[in-house]
């Protein structure tokens, strides 16, 4: 019966991928199904739409969509990528770096891949091309850092995965075996993130230092510029505040995120109407409408996957698939190197929300019981769907990078090879050593 | 008459930023009161939770208005563009069908299940109030997934897609500020 199950849920769902129903279609009509064959009572669906979406915690994720949203039309965005830009000065790849700062400042607040690539490349890669880069260069780091805001806390796929993760407590076999797990929040996960976030953005800093070096990409020779650079940070000191009060309140345990994006929202407000004055109602009008829709399109399949997840669960089926890999070894470093590898490719085809609420029910309950800590599962889950967005066939971040720099999506994917290398690589290291990811969480007392 | 299809074309976007507005103003007035006077009212957190779920299916209608549900694309890149439409709309075939029993169990649901004692812990409603937002939302979801489908087949039009990044904006504005 189980491995019957398991053929006409997953069965269903491809298919239904295949012809290409929406992603949360699939997840409901193959369940649905799978309720049918199984004389379930489907009414559950309801109760589920009902308690998968109304909880307070995942209020955080309209907020913060929001907050990011006005924070790009208020002009606070803008002005952090001119911060990160006037600390170029002379070094070697100065230019570039800063472009990989400025995507970790941007990504941080819009949470999203090939948002942060065009605010960024628009502005950093022309000034690269200036300064002797070549296009394919400029375009390929742009992209490649682009993807590095989705690992930063406030980290909008983090919230997601805390809150599907929320919904999985261990199973008690896994429990017997491994001893109790920490509990999920999504404050400790932010915590949980922020070094392995610093040692990706390192890692792509490392291999943009050794490029610039043979490519011989020089800064400029004046030296820094420190009046430019007091210039900005004074002209850009309320937009660099705005991440200060966001992650100390929640670090602090002042606010819970979902606070801290409230907040963050009337601060923007209150900066972007009085301080920057570039706030209007039309903006506001705008930013409430793009919440709408995208927080409607992932919380339906927050809807689908939890009932999704529910039967997967019920029917004891990440039980088989981790009785699988068990048999096929239990070295737990093979073992990661698999989960990675699987990330990537479905990252390669899947949004980021989506790949993360479908896997996490299938994964979550594998990783306890292999003795995963299950915050250092969520950030390295993370992490490695990041590459997704640099990688071909469906890179958002190459498509748009190429549109700025006019430079063809192939030589762009060639010359950002090496950046998606050394992430990998930075990935793997952050996966062998758990406490790369649980040591700050632990320092802070959650 | 006009003036009303303007507007029940596009009324989850109203209801939906209305409700947005709102609970976001309640939970800024509950951080304020209970920084400043270490008080907090509790019929907040539920009816702003309430108000957030009315907020995500009203939304989820307003995303399949605007084609907004991602679809795995990467298997019809190598089909004619004119076919792509005809084999998502059977796709959505299965959307309509799914909404349809939804919709039929929700009602169940709500007006022959629920407990009649069934109420909110703290503003004293009964939770049916909740709920009815699911069979209206979800109708309006399978209007709209027709509405869609009739706007990209018989009438030939092209949905813009919203995940799309305007480039040459952001380049006027890019450009804007630096001078």
């Amino acid at each position: 019966m189980e491995t019957q199950i398991i053929f006409i849920l997953f069965g269903s769902f491809l298919l239904l991928l295949l012809i290409g129903a929406p992603i949360t279609v699939a997840l409901g009509v193959s369940t649905l199904i799978s309720f049918i064959v199984l004389e379930d009572n489907p009414i559950k669906f309801v109760q589920i739409a009902f308690t998968s979406v109304g909880s307070f915690p995942l209020m955080a994720l309209p907020a913060f969509i929001l907050a990011g949203a006005l924070m790009e039309s208020a002009g606070l965005s803008r002005r952090l990528i001119n911060v990160a830009e006037s600390f170029a000065g002379p070094f070697t790849g100065g230019m570039s770096a800063a472009a990989v700062v400025a995507c970790l400042f941007f990504g941080a607040i819009s949470g999203s891949g090939p948002a942060t690539t065009a605010a960024v490349g628009m502005l950093m890669i022309p000034a690269m091309i200036e300064r002797g880069y070549s296009k394919g260069y400029s375009s390929a780091i742009t992209a490649s850092a682009g993807g590095l805001g989705i690992v930063i806390p406030p980290s909008i796929p983090l919230i997601i995965f805390g809150i599907a993760a929320l919904g999985m407590p261990p199973p008690p076999a896994a429990v017997e075996a491994h001893g109790t797990f920490q509990t999920v929040s999504i404050p400790k996960l932010f915590i949980a993130g922020f070094v392995p976030a610093f040692l990706i953005a390192g890692s792509l800093l490392v291999m943009n230092y050794i490029l610039a070096k043979k490519n011989n990409y020089k800064g400029t020779s004046e030296g820094w510029s420190a009046r430019l650079i007091w210039c900005e940070l004074y002209r850009g000191f309320w937009a660099l505040m705005a991440p200060v009060v966001i992650l100390g309140g929640i670090y602090s345990g002042f606010f819970t995120p979902t606070e801290a994006a409230i907040v963050a929202i009337f601060y923007t407000l209150v900066v972007g109407t009085f301080i920057y004055r570039e706030m209007s109602w039309e903006k506001l009008f705008t930013a409430l409408e793009t919440t709408t829709w995208l927080t409607g399109r992932v919380l339906l399949i927050m809807f689908t996957a939890t009932v999704f997840g529910r039967l997967l669960v019920e029917n004891e089926i990440p039980a088989v698939i981790a009785q699988g890999m068990l048999s096929f070894t239990d070295n737990i470093y093979l073992i990661w190197t698999l989960v990675i590898f699987f990330l990537l490719f479905v990252g390669m085809f899947m949004e980021t929300l989506a790949t993360i609420l479908i896997l996490v029910p299938v994964m979550l309950p594998v990783a306890y019981s292999m003795g995963i800590d299950p915050i250092h599962f969520g950030v390295v889950m993370i992490c490695t769907l990041g590459i997704g967005f640099q990688t071909p066939p469906l890179g958002e971040n190459l498509f748009i990078a190429s549109g700025i720099s006019k430079i063809s999506i192939e030589e762009i994917s060639l010359k950002a090879l090496p950046f998606a290398f050394i992430n990998t690589v930075a990935i793997f290291v952050i996966a062998f050593f758990p406490e790369i990811s649980l040591w700050l969480p632990r320092f802070f007392g959650y | 008459m006009s003036k009303f299809w303007k507007i029940a074309d596009n009324i989850e976007s109203y209801i939906c930023r209305t409700l947005l507005a709102i609970f976001v103003c309640l939970l800024f007035l509950q951080v304020v009161v209970r920084t400043l006077f270490s008080f907090s009212f509790s019929w907040i957190e539920e009816l702003s939770v309430y108000m957030f779920v009315w907020f995500v299916f009203f939304g989820a209608s307003y995303a399949a208005k605007m084609g907004a549900h991602n679809r795995v694309t990467f298997q019809f890149k190598f089909l004619p563009p004119g076919a792509i439409k005809y084999i998502e709309a059977f796709a959505d075939l299965f959307w309509l069908a799914f909404n349809v029993v939804f919709v039929y169990l929700a009602i169940d649901f709500i007006f022959n299940k629920m407990n009649k004692f069934q109420s909110s812990q703290t503003l004293g409603f009964h939770l049916s109030w909740v709920y009815i937002v699911l069979p209206i939302a979800f109708t309006l979801m399978t209007i709209r997934i027709l509405q869609v489908n009739y706007k990209k087949i018989v009438l030939k039009e092209d949905m813009r897609d919203p995940d799309a990044i305007d480039l040459d904006a952001i380049k006027a504005e890019t450009d804007a500020t630096k001078n």
